[in-house]
């Protein structure tokens, strides 16, 4: 029961405790406290921390030393660093005070389990100040009689902690009040010093955790000033042109301060100052007259000053000030040339006289005018003509020849010494060699190699190339000793320069040599515009123009061509710069192909638009290898074609064109059996020429023998009419059709007793045409007859005799048979018809009629180019045939009743009603 | 043991010093920045006995500060003063207008007012020299940092004056700083009698402008004379 009191009373202790750490006024009594309270502690350095137990507590909450626990913060400081110095008393001890954190509290643990604070302190964790190092001091002079002292020091390390730093300052028995920084800590500012007195100076930094001391630094002020400038500069001109008289007032008394100076002085528009030797300015003084100026010009002057013994600081520079030095005769003679116009007249010369208006300084006051003096070294006794003019050039017209002109600058106070030009009749002398150029230092070096012979001066031209203005001279004159220099005008980068050197010698001059050059090239404007001259299946030629100067930006040394196909790689050629043209090979035939040129200079390329063209899909020439041989192939097959027709004409004629038997020309009735059967092929063939028998039909029979045509023969015969009986079928009833019949086809194979008596009533005669075969004129000659009537028996008989000769030579027979009365007769029948179709084609065929008649002639009546391209040939073979066989149309014309004598053959029959009527 | 006593009249001191100034307006330096002369007036009450009150330099204030340059920049600070005197007496008159400006001789003449006697010549001994004007520039720093107090209070605009009598009172308090350096250091002595002028606190603007003007003009006599004798003793060697 006590004990329960005991612990509830202990609880109420402590949460008392508790509540006075967190009540102010100290109403409540802590149970104990932590002593030191608060410190400032050295990083780095030990630390030892004691919590004291109040006795109260003890007595009343049975909280003893041993049960403290010390954190850091909400950590658990390692209890190896505890030590119970008594049963009221804890100490904890850190070996580097880094590892501390604030707060740093004492708590107990009550009854071994409740963790309560007891007291808790703040640890603030630094740095001392270091030593300051480095203390300088400077007195600025801001008016006469102020001199400010400020002095910079290095305040050393961050110290964590508030570091104060104070400027202290003594006499030998005074001292001063410190003076504090403001915002900084590395300077401060005394308002005023006293010079002649040894001042010592130094810095103290102070914190919580100490001070330290720079070293101290003693001076006497007058040491370390930077005066004020002297101020008030005049400048007067002197008696003298190159004298200016300087004038300034100083601000610091002579009696605090003896001075020295620093006179600095420029041609104003130039940016390098002049400097007065500083011993002539060494000593203390108010004035000073600048010497060794150039006569008429404005220069600008500056002065500052500092202690004559060097000891302290220069001051500012004051501001500037100028002056003109007064007029003096020029110095020199300007500079000459000329440019010779010869172009006019052949006799006589344009001369340009032009020279440079002298610089400033050599002018040495304003020029009024030229005197030019031109006189004529050809001919001494003429006096020089003069010229004064207020330009720089002068333009004279004078005869070829040699001349000396001069010209002298006058200004207020005198003439200059003349420069003298020679003007040779003409440029005999030897010229400047390797001429080159050199950019550097932002200006246009040109150089070259020096004749041999002494060289009086040398006159360097130049002139921008450019497209869009003339090329305008500029010049400038060089001494003759030199072999370079620089050019003297405005180039401009990226513009060609045209330089032309000429040596001027003592009685003449050198011709000029050229070179072009750029001060600084860029890459070209533009690139070349390229298009395709011409294009082929597999090149094409490119032309482009030349980049014009203005274009250029430099020195073009290079032309690429890039080209690719749509989907393909882009290929480059690089192309020598003077070339206009190029052909691309190789490429793809049919072929859409991208073009694009870049010219380049020494500083890159640029490329032109985009050009596109398309290659051909044959090569020249191709079209033609292509169709003259497929011409050629063509009229050599129709020609062999023809060749080959030609020798087969029997068996074409026999598949295509058969001939159909002629009942007219049947000779059955006449048929007799003293006929001899003795002619061979020639005389058949002389008899009947093919082409006389394209109108009929021919039944070839063949004669085993040289027998009479005999019953025996009429067996072959009644196989021909079953041939014809056959051939009804391929009978189409269209005139002509018959004529492609063969004979065999025409002839039935039906048996013997039917084959009489059907071919005797079925065979139809179409109707024959002469010539007209496909598009020719059908001419019937005779027509078969759809009628069914029987022939007549001499026809018949006839027929039959016909039919059955089977073999050639029985058919040769036949026409032999027909021909052996006359053979002139024998044809002309035929003639006869011919004439009767083609009344027009008599002469052809009459050629034809000779061509039979000779026998020489094997072409076909159908093809009538033959025919034509052979009539003239014909004509001729007819002119030079053999005996006999020649006969002239007028002979053939002459015997037109030939054929009515002919009583035993039949014409073409026409079908009428109630039978055959001959015609 | 340092004796400091005044005749007739004393200056006001700094902090430390103050008590050593019977004459001396308290006001003076705080309002013209000059810090009240340590004034160690060391009295040689009899200058040629002095030596036997000699002390070893090592009791010396400052001594790390007495360097042989200070030999020359006492020389150097009386230069200053001879050359910028004449300047500073002219504009006095000038800004005190009538009639100090045309009866300057009659209204100047400072044998009507105290200036401790300069008494020394080339020949003199530099110890002797040296005291003197320990005597003379300890008086006429307090002087001028009355008559400065009297000037800001009648010519308060008159800026170039007061910056001149400011320039001129530090001046002669550096002066002193480094007199007390050599007598102490060469000489041993830092004991010396100083006076001090009248005060003209409480008199009018007339008769302060006359102290003034009476003071100034004895002060240009004065220190031409001192820059003549210290010439020679204070040349660097």
């Amino acid at each position: 029961m006590f004990s329960g009191w005991n612990w509830v009373a202990h609880c109420l202790y402590l949460l008392l405790n508790i509540c006075s750490l967190e009540v102010s006024g100290g109403l409540v009594q802590s149970c104990g406290h932590i002593i030191p309270e608060s410190p400032v502690l050295a990083l780095g350095s030990n630390f030892t921390a004691l919590c004291i137990l109040n006795e109260s507590c003890l007595d009343f909450g049975n909280i003893y030393a041993n049960q403290i626990i010390w954190k850091i913060k909400n950590k658990v400081v390692p209890k190896e660093q505890y030590r119970e110095i008594n049963r009221t008393v804890s100490s904890v001890t850190f070996n580097d005070t880094s590892s501390l954190a604030t707060p740093l509290t004492c708590n107990i643990l009550a009854d071994g389990q409740i963790e309560q604070n007891i007291y808790g302190i703040t640890v603030t964790i630094g740095l001392p100040p270091e030593k300051p190092k480095n203390l300088s001091c400077i007195v600025h002079q801001v008016s006469k009689l102020t001199y400010p002292m400020t002095c910079t020091w290095n305040p050393g390390r961050h110290t964590f902690l508030d570091t104060h730093f104070r400027l202290k300052y003594r006499w030998p028995q005074e001292n001063f009040p410190d003076c504090i920084p403001k915002d900084v800590n590395n300077s401060c500012t005394i308002a005023d010093v006293q010079f002649f007195v040894n001042l010592e100076v130094w810095v103290e930094a102070a914190n919580a955790l100490g001070k330290a001391e720079s070293d101290p630094l003693v001076i006497d002020p007058i040491e370390i000033v930077k005066p004020l400038s002297p101020h008030n500069l005049s400048v007067n001109s002197g008696i003298l042109p190159t004298v200016l008289k300087l004038s300034w007032e100083n601000r610091i008394s002579i009696a605090v301060m003896k001075l020295k100076f620093n006179i600095r002085y420029r041609i104003i528009g130039d940016t390098n100052w002049m400097q007065v030797p500083p011993e002539d300015t060494a000593s203390p003084r108010t004035s000073f007259s600048v010497q060794g100026l150039r006569p008429y010009t404005e220069y600008v002057f500056s002065i500052r000053c500092m202690k004559e013994d060097g000891v302290g600081y220069w001051s500012d520079w004051s501001e500037e000030k100028t002056g003109v030095t007064t007029e003096d005769k020029p110095s020199k003679g300007p500079a000459i040339w000329r440019i010779i116009d010869a172009s006019r007249s052949p006799a006589s010369w344009t001369v340009h006289l032009m020279w440079k208006a002298l610089e400033p300084f050599e002018a040495s006051g304003v020029i009024l005018y030229y005197e030019v003096t031109v006189r004529a070294k050809s001919s001494l006794s003429s006096p020089p003509e003069k010229y004064n003019v207020n330009t720089t050039n002068l333009t004279l017209k004078l005869p070829n020849g040699t001349y000396e002109v001069t010209v002298i600058a006058h200004n207020r106070v005198g003439a200059s010494p003349p420069s003298v030009l020679l003007i040779p009749a003409s440029n005999t002398k030897a010229p400047v060699k390797n001429v080159r150029t050199l950019p550097k230092d932002g200006k246009l070096w040109v150089g070259w190699t020096a004749p041999n012979s002494y060289i009086l001066k040398y006159v360097i031209e130049w002139c921008l190339v450019s497209n869009s203005s003339d090329c305008t001279i500029e010049w400038q004159n060089e001494p003759g000793n030199i072999q370079g220099t620089y050019l003297k005008g405005d180039i401009k980068p990226f513009k060609c320069y045209l330089i032309t050197v000429y040596p001027l010698y003592a009685d003449g001059q050198g011709s000029g040599q050229s070179v072009k050059a750029y001060l600084q090239q860029d890459r070209p404007s533009k690139g070349p515009t390229v298009q395709t001259k011409k294009v082929g299946k597999a090149e094409a030629v490119l032309t482009w123009n030349h980049l014009t100067v203005d274009e250029q930006n430099g020195f073009i040394r290079s032309y690429t061509i890039f080209y690719k196909t749509i989907d393909g790689n882009e290929t480059a050629v690089t192309v020598d710069p003077s070339k206009t043209e190029y052909t691309l090979s190789s490429l793809t035939s049919d072929t859409l192909y991208t073009v694009r040129m870049m010219a380049y200079t020494d500083e890159g390329g640029r490329s032109g638009p985009d050009f596109t063209f398309t290659t051909q899909k044959f090569g020249k020439g191709e079209i033609e290898a292509i169709v003259v041989p497929v011409c050629l192939a063509f009229l050599l097959i129709v020609l062999l074609g023809v060749l080959f027709c030609f020798n087969k004409r029997d068996l074409i004629k026999k598949h295509i064109w058969p001939i159909v038997p002629d009942p007219s020309k049947s000779n059955i009735a006449q048929w007799s059996p003293q006929v001899p059967a003795k002619h061979n092929f020639s005389s058949k063939d002389q008899m009947y020429p093919e082409g006389s028998f394209t109108d009929v039909s021919v039944v070839e029979i063949e004669a085993d023998d040289k027998k009479s045509f005999s019953e025996q023969d009429l067996k072959p015969f009644d196989l021909l009419k079953k041939e014809k009986s056959t051939s009804e079928g391929h009978s189409s009833g269209i005139g002509g059709s018959s004529c492609m019949s063969s004979p065999r086809q025409s002839v039935s194979d039906s048996d013997e007793g039917e084959t009489t008596q059907n071919t005797s009533s079925t065979v139809q005669y179409s109707t024959v045409v002469l010539n007209g075969y496909r598009d020719q004129t059908p001419v019937q000659v005779f027509s078969r007859s759809e009628s069914t009537q029987p022939l007549l028996d001499s026809e018949e008989r006839s027929e039959d005799h016909a039919g059955g000769s089977d073999s050639t030579t029985q058919r040769q027979q036949y026409f032999k048979q027909n021909g052996g009365q006359d053979e002139t007769n024998t044809d002309r029948p035929c003639f006869e018809r011919t004439k009767q179709i083609t009344p027009a084609n008599e002469g052809d065929l009459v050629g034809f009629a000779q061509l039979q008649i000779s026998g020489q002639s094997s072409q076909l009546l159908g093809l009538g180019l033959e025919k034509n391209t052979q009539e003239a040939a014909l004509l001729g073979v007819l002119q030079t045939s053999t005996e006999g066989q020649t006969v002239r149309p007028e002979t053939v014309e002459g015997n037109p009743l030939s054929v009515d004598e002919m009583p035993k053959s039949y014409l073409p029959q026409t079908e009428r009603q109630g039978g055959y009527m001959p015609q | 043991m340092l004796s400091i006593t005044g005749e007739g009249g004393g200056i006001g001191g700094g902090t430390d010093h103050r008590r050593l100034g019977a004459h001396r307006d308290a006001r003076l330096f705080p309002r013209t920045g000059v810090v009240p002369f340590v004034a160690l007036l060391l009295l040689q009450r009899r200058p040629v006995a002095g030596r036997a009150l000699l002390v070893t330099g090592a009791g010396c204030p400052g001594h790390g500060l007495c360097r042989s340059n200070v030999q020359e920049q006492t020389r150097r600070q009386v230069a200053l003063l001879n050359a910028t005197a004449q300047d500073l007496f002219s504009l006095y008159l000038k800004c005190q207008g009538e009639p100090f400006s045309s009866e300057t001789d009659r209204l100047c003449n400072p044998s009507g007012v105290f200036f401790p006697a300069f008494r020394v010549n080339r020949t003199s001994e530099r110890k002797e020299v040296m005291v003197a004007m320990y005597k003379l520039f300890a008086f006429l720093n307090a002087s001028l940092g009355n008559i400065t107090r009297d000037q800001e209070e009648l010519n308060p605009t008159a800026k170039e004056l007061l910056d001149r009598l400011h320039n001129t009172t530090k001046t002669t308090r550096g002066l002193i700083s480094n007199l007390t350096c050599l007598l102490c250091k060469n000489y041993n002595v830092f004991q010396v009698d100083v006076s001090y002028g009248e005060s003209s606190k409480g008199k009018s603007a007339f008769k302060k402008k006359q102290q003034g003007c009476q003071v100034l003009r004895k002060y240009v006599q004065v220190i031409a004379q001192a820059a003549r004798v210290l010439l020679p003793h204070l040349s660097p060697p």
